[in-house]
């Protein structure tokens, strides 16, 4: 009998190396979060569908693997860690010490259309900080102003020193995740950037804009950087769209104002912190990430981020090797008044990235400024990923790697 | 170096006006024959030679850092790309063609040919008739004019090729054009120079 050796369409087998490369890999991320508190949680890869329902988008439904028991239960692989942790912790929540920090490692599987690169099962590494109460040991809040964005918004804003929206333990959990974030990243081969944003940040904008286009077009348009669109319907987007930053952070109203200084500031320290991770500011970068409801509907994306969102592109990849953010709606949802911040990380992906990127990072090319606004001079740094470009019709590169052929 | 794919076929000369108007000088790129990539240092890019179906996969995986597209194509696939900017030469339509100028009546079920089967499914539903779609990878006039479809969904910019088939454009659909597209994590690293190029091109009267 002959037996065939493929698999589905967008899984993989590791063996030899791969898998000793994966491990290697998983082993000193696990070891990185456990000494900074985090404890493991084992989930399970098959769970019911009904609990979810009422915070699935048609975008996120459409990924689900979803199938009827023998029993006549809805179930679904597990496509998504944070849900399940939210549901299986929230009710739970007031008989634990908070805050709670775990991690959580495995895969999650996803409908993902079939083209090359694309992966319908992904092995993650993940952590989640739930219920922060005080400020983070060894940490304290970040506040003030940007040198880049000039003097605080006037009105409807905490004076400085009192807690801003949405209060200080809060930003000390948002910023003691990303820090750890970077931390990850930053001890890998290859040049790293993360790009932050706020989510819901740009609503009051989107919900304001003009010129006939809806609200949930305008959003798109912005994440797709549609100049002429964005213009026609909301000049005070269009800095946004090519910078990542307003001309002044007042544009965004008061309250959005606060919170992107506060963004500002931390970046600014933690690019000090991590000098090989190149991190900038980009609200276009997450203009989809909606805490209006008729906007969310609308962008249809993962939609449970309500505070610092962050994604992070690892060697010469063009898709996310990484992201996270805050979510406290999502446990409020499930009746957890608290708030919860966390990240994953695509194992292969990172590797994929550190195998291709390795090695170097170099200046930010030329005047024409690849320091634009939202990003750090500190961490202006570019990754070297094509050392040399061949003249020759076809011929393969010097990173072995022909246009023919596509990661 | 950006690493910039550019189409063959009808879009690559407004794409090489638009890199023109952005300041590229594109200095021996048209006599390069059949290289498939060429690098044009003065210029700080590599070029890529691309067909238009293979060129939003390679900015999508980051292969290429930016390209220029049909917005016919970008279209009909499920990418994550941004769209700066829409060029101002070499637009066409979506054109409902057929041998007559009459649309199927109400509640009648159709034939309809496309190399564009998404498009022409959004089409479809908000008409009062059925369409079975039939894809097609080139030669879509052919289909209605020798009868294996009543309808088809394609390009037209002059119209001539229909009249040399005897066939009628019925309905202008959608403008299609140009587009610029940029890969996510390629914008922000050289978000500076993708830019200047736009900022240029706008001035130009390039993009619209």
């Amino acid at each position: 009998m002959k037996v065939s050796t493929a698999l589905p369409t967008g899984v993989a087998a590791l063996f030899f190396e791969s898998a000793r490369f994966r491990r290697r890999l998983e082993g000193r991320l696990a070891a990185l979060v456990e000494s900074r508190g985090y404890e493991e949680a084992i989930l399970p890869i098959l769970d019911y569908l009904e609990p979810y329902e009422a915070l699935l988008t048609p975008a996120s439904r459409g990924e689900l693997y979803r199938f009827i028991d023998r029993d006549g239960e809805q179930l679904a692989l597990r496509a998504d860690f944070t849900p399940m942790l939210a549901r299986l912790l929230a009710p739970r929540l007031h008989s634990l010490q908070l805050p709670l920090r775990l991690f959580y490692r495995g895969d999650v599987v996803r409908y993902e259309e079939s083209r090359p690169g694309s992966r319908r099962e992904l092995y993650q590494m993940g952590v989640e900080l739930l219920g922060m109460e005080g400020p983070a040991a060894g940490e304290s809040a970040v506040r003030g102003e940007s040198a880049e964005c000039g003097e605080p918004a006037e009105g409807g804003e905490a004076e400085p020193g009192e807690p801003a929206e949405p209060g200080e333990p809060a930003q000390d959990a948002e910023r003691e995740v990303l820090a750890l974030f970077l931390e990850a990243l930053a001890g890998g081969g290859g040049p790293r950037q993360v790009v932050l944003g706020l989510a819901g940040c740009l609503d009051s904008a989107l919900l304001t804009a003009a010129g006939g286009t809806s609200p949930g077009d305008l959003a798109a348009a912005v994440a797709r950087r549609e100049r002429s669109v964005v213009r026609r319907a909301c000049g005070v987007l269009l800095p946004i769209v090519e910078t990542g930053l307003p001309e002044r952070p007042e544009d965004l109203g008061p309250a959005a104002a606060a919170r992107l200084r506060w963004l500002l500031a931390m970046r600014d320290e933690l690019a000090l912190r991590f000098p090989a991770v190149r991190l900038s500011v980009d609200l276009a970068e997450f203009a989809r990430f909606s805490r209006h409801p008729d906007l969310a509907a609308e962008a249809g994306a993962r939609t449970y981020y309500d505070g610092l969102v962050f994604r992070a592109y690892a060697g010469a990849a063009g898709v996310p090797v990484g992201g996270g953010g805050r979510y406290g709606s999502l446990f409020r949802a499930l009746g957890a008044d608290i708030d919860a911040v966390g990240f994953s990380l695509n194992l292969d992906g990172m590797l994929e990235a550190g195998e291709e990127g390795e090695g170097e990072f170099e200046a930010a090319e030329g005047a024409a400024g690849e320091g634009a606004a939202g990003e750090t001079q500190a961490g202006a740094f570019l990754p070297k990923r094509l050392p040399e470009r061949s003249t020759a019709g076809g011929e393969e590169g010097p990173e072995g790697r022909s246009p023919e052929a596509p990661r | 170096m950006i690493r910039l794919a550019l189409p063959k076929g009808r879009n690559l000369s407004p794409a090489l006006a638009a890199l023109r108007a952005a300041g590229l000088g594109l200095a021996g790129y048209e006599e390069s024959g059949r290289s498939l990539r060429m690098a044009l240092p003065e210029d700080g890019v590599e070029m890529l030679s691309l067909k238009d179906w293979d060129l939003p996969l390679y900015v999508e995986h980051g292969v290429a850092d930016c390209g220029i597209v049909g917005s016919d194509v970008l279209d009909e696939i499920d990418g994550d790309l941004l769209v700066p900017a829409r060029l101002a030469a070499g637009r066409c339509r979506f054109a409902l063609i057929g041998r007559s100028r009459e649309l199927p009546p109400a509640g009648s079920q159709v034939r309809l040919a496309t190399k564009y089967p998404l498009t022409a499914r959004r089409l479809v539903e908000g008409r009062p008739w059925g369409a079975e779609i039939v894809r097609l990878s080139g030669s879509v006039e052919l289909a209605p004019a020798l009868c294996l479809a009543e309808l088809a969904l394609d390009l037209v910019q002059t119209g001539r090729t229909l009249a040399d088939n005897g066939l009628v454009e019925i309905e202008a659909v959608a403008e299609v054009a140009p587009c610029l597209v940029v890969n996510r994590a390629s914008f922000q690293r050289h978000r500076g120079r993708i830019n200047a190029w736009l900022d240029r091109m706008e001035a130009a009267g390039a993009v619209a």
